[in-house]
């Protein structure tokens, strides 16, 4: 991984504390994010409507994104 | 062995076939469930006297343990490599980071099965429990991951 990649990785792995996790936790949904998460997950199981498919794109769109981040 | 040559299907059927209590965690679960997140790694939570034979079933997909089963039991987790990266947990039961005690015992047999091929079957936790097992890190990326399983489960009882 580039240095950049490698640092946005720390960032989303990092540990938070029990304060920030309850924020995380106990933030209320709002309406735009409960559209998009909703249509965001039609889209994906219409597009790939069986398990295996769904794995099978995961694949795909990790070995695309791994060649990138190098 | 390449990264897009993993044989998954067949790795996934070892596990069937062996017997092991199994549970994929983690995003592939979530991808399983209709959420398309990228995800690199395996994610299990095994019982802790199936050890040996999730191992063994790993074997035949050239995945080896980097721990002997006595140090993973003692450490409560392991990794599974070749050039794929698999992460076992053999805890009986795991702290959530508010506090709540998650017993494999009590989510196994809550647990959902997911039927890859009419001979593939695989095992993931009930979605209050996938929740809750992404609850064991404090990392965002895992609390991200409960707002989308938070949002699917109240979807799904629409």
């Amino acid at each position: 991984m580039t240095g950049r990649s490698t640092d946005i990785a720390a960032f989303a792995n990092r540990e938070l504390g029990l304060d920030d996790v309850r924020a995380y936790l106990e933030a209320p949904v709002s309406d735009d994010e409960r559209e998009q998460t909703i249509a965001l997950i039609q889209w994906f199981t219409r597009r790939y409507p069986t398990p295996l498919e769904r794995l099978a794109y995961v694949r795909r769109a990790y070995a695309r994104w791994r060649p990138n981040a190098s | 062995m390449e990264h897009e040559e993993f044989a998954e299907i067949a790795f996934f059927r070892a596990i069937q076939e062996a017997g092991a209590r199994a549970l994929l965690i983690g995003r592939r679960a979530l991808v399983l469930l209709g959420l398309p997140v990228l995800t690199a790694d395996y994610d299990f939570w095994i019982a802790i006297e199936d050890i040996a034979i999730f191992n063994d079933a790993a074997a035949k997909s050239d995945l080896h343990p980097t721990v002997e089963p006595d140090t993973a039991r003692r450490r409560g987790r392991y990794v599974l490599k070749n050039d794929e990266h698999v992460d076992v947990l053999v805890a009986r039961s795991v702290t959530t980071v508010d506090g709540i005690d998650v017993a494999f015992e009590t989510v196994w047999p809550r647990r959902r099965t997911i039927a890859l091929t009419p001979e593939t079957e695989l095992h993931i936790p009930h979605l209050d429990d996938l929740i809750l097992t992404k609850r064991f890190a404090a990392r965002p990326k895992d609390l991200e991951d409960v707002r989308l399983l938070t949002i699917l489960k109240s979807a799904s009882n629409t």
